[in-house]
Formats: C-alpha cells, structure tokens, sequence
C-alpha cells in the first residue's frame, strides 16, 4: 500500500525542510542549540504533511494537513523545550516557517491587481477566484498551523509555560 | 513614602525597558505580560498593561495598591531575535527563584542585550540553502534551485546593505524582491531547467515575513487582538510589498501569469 517510492519522498521532503527551516530560522539569530531541534522539528513536521497529501487513501487537502503537521510540531516541541530551557516557540515557530503559506499569499496579491486592470467580465471572474482562493487559502494554512502549534499549550499548561525555568 | 515610590519608579523603568525590548525583538504579547508580571511579583509589585506595536504603556502598584507609577515605553526597533527572547525569559525566572536585586537584575539584562548577532555572512549562505531547499519542497528541478540559490545570494545581500544604511522597509521589500526575481526569471529567459515558473515564484520567499504572520495570529488567539491584528497588517503590507517587486519583474519580463 505505501510504497517505496513514496518513503523516499516523504524523507527527501523532510531533509530539504529541515535545510529550509534553519536558514529561515537563523535570520532570527535562535540560540545554537535550539537550531538543530527547529530543524529535527521542520524535517518531522513537513515529511508527515508531505505523507498525509500525498499517500493514497488519505491525500487530505492542505489545510488538515498542515495543521496535523503544526500539531506534531507543538507537541515534540515541549519535552526539548524542557531539556534545553528554553520557551517553546524558539524552535517550534521556525520549524512552522517551511510551512508558511508565502506563495498563496503574494499569488492573491498579484491576482488582485491583475482584477482592477483587467476590462472584461470573464476574465475578471478568474481573477477574482484566483484572488479567493489563494487568499483564504494562506489564511486557513496561517491559522490551522498556529491553533495546531498551540494546542500543546493548552492542554501542558504548566509544562509550557514554565519551561524556561 | 519616598522609599515606596523610589523603588516604583526604579522598577517601572527597568520594566518598561524590559518589555519594549521583548516587543521589538518579536515575542508574543502574551509572554510579554508573563515575564514582565513575574518580574514585578518578586519585588511584591503588581503590573497592568497594555501592549501596543510601537508602545507599552503600563503602571505598576505596590503591594496595598496605595502606590502607583506609569510609564510609556517606546518599542525601538531591533530585528527579530530569538536568543534574546529565550534568555529574557529565563531571566525573569532567575529573577523570581533566586530574589535578585534590581541591581544585579539590570545588570545580567545589560549583558543579554548586548550580546552580538550570528555573523550576518553566515546568515547570508543559510538563507540561499534554505530558500534553494525551498525551491525543492515546490518540486523544482536542480537547475531551478541553483537559480534559486543565487536569487537569494543577491536579493539578501541587498537587503541586508540597505538595512544597514536605514533605508524604508518597503522599499527595501520592494527593491530586493524585484532583484531576487529578475535573477529568478533567468529560467525563462534563457530556457534553463524544466520547472522555471518554480524558480521565478520560490526565489521571492525567502522574504515573507513568517515570524510576525505566526504571532499575529498567536495574539489573536490568546485575546490580544490588537497587538495581533497590527501584526498582521504590517505583515500583509511587506506581501504587497512583495508582490509589487515581482509584478515588476514579470512585466520587464514580459510574463503574463506565473
């Protein structure tokens, strides 16, 4: 059922996420330690996201699968969170930046400016539907990836919140 | 009398320090109010405050809310930094399990915040393998992410030269985006690789604004709904931004969609 090929995807998905989270993470200057954890995380977090839009029977749409990834992410992120005292979110929120919907974003953008110079009515409708659904898309990824990140949070209040103790 | 409204005064300075310095290095509004309470407890002092982009405003009480001190503290801007965010707050525990003094508070405050940043070379080629990775994770081909590679090379050096010199963040948004993908656009031009809509499209990446869109969004969440919402519309107009610089390109270029 789920072949070899798909594993070397999923892992290949997740070694190039983990190359991706920590040259987006170090832009924030984290501490060293936490980098190599946001990477472990991203690689993880992005490969089961791969898996769950790409294995047959399951191909969720992208928005479930991200927030099953983020939540992934925001639950392996507590224990390292406590062994290397840091807050949570040093590494788990750039382990989320992979996952960021930065295309669909600027995509909608584009294809509202594209909306007000264009003259017709046929083509402004595929403009205006290029700009919904990229557009909610970006926005439903951003949210299912924040609320899956922090409901860890909310159900390990005390281990969250004291971690840098 | 004196003696209660001098140590008021000492904290909230220190405070107001504190938490505007937390602000603009990128932490969420609701840790801000944590660590910063935390704080006043040890000193049995009871903080209120709110959280804006640019200012905290807050007073601090003491302990029979007889007392009390306001200050409004403007949040300087730093560049996101994590390492700050994660010794800060350990500090605010340091603070209340071992009764530290302002003093020495200040002090271990002062050498946090002075502590350099990773080598902004170092930066440099992460980022280019990061945003070239990146290209692979929306199924580029090799030929693609070495365009991506070098994209990046150049639109991050323009960045980070023009954040130096103080330059406006939306034309510096605008600017290295228009950059990056003009070199992103070489696929198309010169025929290169298989998938150059994916090196055109992935090499702008590297600048979405990932870290506010994430604690907007956790701000709003937790009911600060200002503070988030400011977030993200800063965060929204750096995307304008972005899209602008690639909507150059493409008609320099001559592309009609990507």
């Amino acid at each position: 059922m789920i072949s070899l090929q798909l594993v070397i995807e999923v892992i290949g998905d997740g070694f190039f996420a983990a190359i991706a989270a920590i040259g987006f993470a170090i832009i924030s200057n984290p501490p060293r330690k936490a980098l190599f954890i946001s990477a472990f995380l991203a690689a993880v977090g992005h490969g089961l996201r791969y898996f769950l839009m790409h294995a047959p029977y399951i191909e969720w749409n992208i928005i479930s699968s991200s927030f099953f990834a983020a939540l992934s992410i925001g639950l392996l992120a507590l224990p390292f969170a406590k062994a290397i005292r840091c807050p949570a979110e040093v590494f788990s929120f750039p382990s989320l930046l992979p996952m960021i919907p930065g295309m669909f974003a600027y995509k909608a953008v584009q294809a509202l400016a594209k909306f007000i110079v264009c003259t017709g009515y046929e083509e402004s409708m595929i403009y205006i539907e290029t700009f919904f659904r990229n557009g909610i898309t970006a926005l439903f990824v951003l949210f299912a990836l924040v609320v899956g990140v922090s409901i860890s949070i909310f159900l390990f209040p005390k281990l969250a919140f004291s971690s840098t103790r | 009398m004196t003696d209660v409204h001098n140590q008021l005064k000492e904290v909230s300075k220190f405070l107001s320090d504190y938490s505007t310095c937390l602000m603009a290095v990128g932490v969420q509004t609701s840790r801000i109010v944590r660590n910063t309470s935390r704080i006043a407890r040890t000193y049995g002092l009871t903080v209120e405050m709110t959280v804006l982009l640019k200012t905290i405003v807050m007073t601090v009480w003491d302990s029979e809310h007889t007392h009390s001190y306001s200050a409004v503290g403007q949040v300087k801007p730093k560049g996101l930094n994590f390492e700050m965010n994660a010794r800060l707050s350990q500090l605010s525990w340091e603070c209340q399990d071992k009764q530290l003094s302002l003093d020495e508070l200040q002090l271990k405050y002062e050498t946090i915040v002075s502590k350099p940043r990773v080598s902004k070379w170092i930066v440099l080629i992460l980022v280019s393998f990061a945003n070239a990775a990146f290209c692979y994770l929306f199924q580029g081909d090799s030929i693609s992410m070495i365009i991506v590679f070098f994209a990046t090379l150049d639109g991050f050096c323009i960045r980070q030269t023009l954040m130096e010199r103080g330059w406006n963040h939306f034309a510096i948004y605008i600017i290295s985006a228009f950059v990056a993908s003009i070199i992103g656009s070489t696929g198309y031009v010169f025929g290169w690789g298989k998938t150059p809509d994916m090196a055109l499209g992935t090499s702008v990446l590297y600048l979405v604004p990932g870290v506010p869109l994430i604690n907007g969004v956790m701000d709003i969440i937790d009911g600060h709904v200002l503070a988030g919402t400011s977030r993200l519309i800063n965060a929204a107009l750096l995307i304008i931004c972005i899209a602008m610089g690639l909507s150059a390109t493409l008609f320099v270029i001559g592309i009609e969609t990507l």
